[in-house]
């Protein structure tokens, strides 16, 4: 209660500084600005759409929804700072708040607080270096099939971190607060992740037949 | 003995990847790694990893996605 009263002062010298400046669209130039600027991610939010609903019409609806919203609030958006940052931090809440609900997953809440052996991957500090180049190479000649599956069958926490340094190359701060939680934990979860990651695809890559590194045992529980 | 930072190279080869580090850190990994093979090796893995996470997951949005967007802009107010 005393929070909001003293945040009202705040908020009207927002609204008064954005009065002044007269650079305020109207809704036609708005919708403009925003079609120009923001249209552009489509493909890209899709693309992580789909590494988080799994299905093209999940990520679809997911995209159109994203829009809608960040549509709805971008008058509240500083021009100048960053769009793409901004569109994926909806997309990622629409989706844990939407579609997260409905995909069932026994790691839900948990996953941070797993051990590693619970998770099913090994360090494997041990391994030469003659595997290692050979792991390197492998993992390039998979189809782009393969480590779409692996990306999918890690758990989410982790592949959404992975899937937004690795591939978006967001910096861990902004992942954090894409995801809403601390930088010391996207570092856990994308250093987790790509540990998985990189079991299954040496995984694939051996029942691909190709000469692929032997990781550490798997079931050592 | 004072040249090998193995340890820190391992410790720090993802943020190394995802240029985290400052500058002084980065440049000390950069030196390291072109003076061990085994710690270049795996960082060569890392990085292929992410070059191949990057075009694999490229997608291209169904081509009735832009206009169904756009409609519901129509439908939503700013």
């Amino acid at each position: 209660m005393t929070a909001a009263v003293l945040a009202l002062p705040v908020v009207h010298r927002e609204l008064d500084s954005d009065a002044m400046t007269d650079t305020t669209p109207d809704p036609a130039d708005l919708r403009e600005l925003f079609t120009e600027q923001a249209m552009p991610f489509m493909d890209q939010l899709y693309a992580a759409a789909m590494r988080m609903t799994r299905n093209p019409a999940d990520a679809g609806d997911l995209v159109q929804e994203t829009y809608t919203k960040a549509y709805a609030a971008f008058r509240q958006f500083e021009q100048g700072s960053n769009l793409k940052a901004w569109l994926y931090r909806i997309l990622t809440n629409t989706f844990i708040n939407t579609y997260r609900k409905n995909q069932k997953s026994p790691y839900q809440g948990t996953i941070d607080e797993l051990e590693d052996w619970q998770l099913g991957g090994a360090e494997s500090l041990t391994q030469g270096r003659s595997t290692r180049s050979a792991e390197a190479e492998a993992i390039d000649h998979l189809p782009d099939s393969d480590v779409k599956d692996a990306l999918q069958s890690i758990p989410e926490d982790f592949r959404l971190a992975v899937y937004l340094a690795d591939v978006e190359g967001f910096a861990y701060q902004e992942i954090a607060d894409i995801m809403k939680t601390p930088v010391g934990t996207v570092m856990s979860r994308l250093h987790r992740g790509r540990r998985l990651l990189r079991d299954l695809l040496a995984d694939y890559a051996r029942e691909r037949g190709f000469t692929a590194p032997e990781t550490s045992p798997r079931s050592t529980k | 003995m004072t040249d090998c930072g193995c340890d820190k190279a391992k410790a720090e080869l993802e943020e190394y990847l995802h240029r985290e580090l400052s500058d002084q850190d980065f440049a000390d990994v950069t030196d390291h790694l072109q003076n061990c093979t085994d710690c270049s090796h795996e960082h060569t893995v890392g990085l292929t990893l992410m070059q191949r996470l990057r075009t694999a997951c490229k997608e291209q949005a169904p081509d009735t996605l832009r206009a169904d967007i756009l409609a519901h802009l129509d439908g939503a107010h700013a």
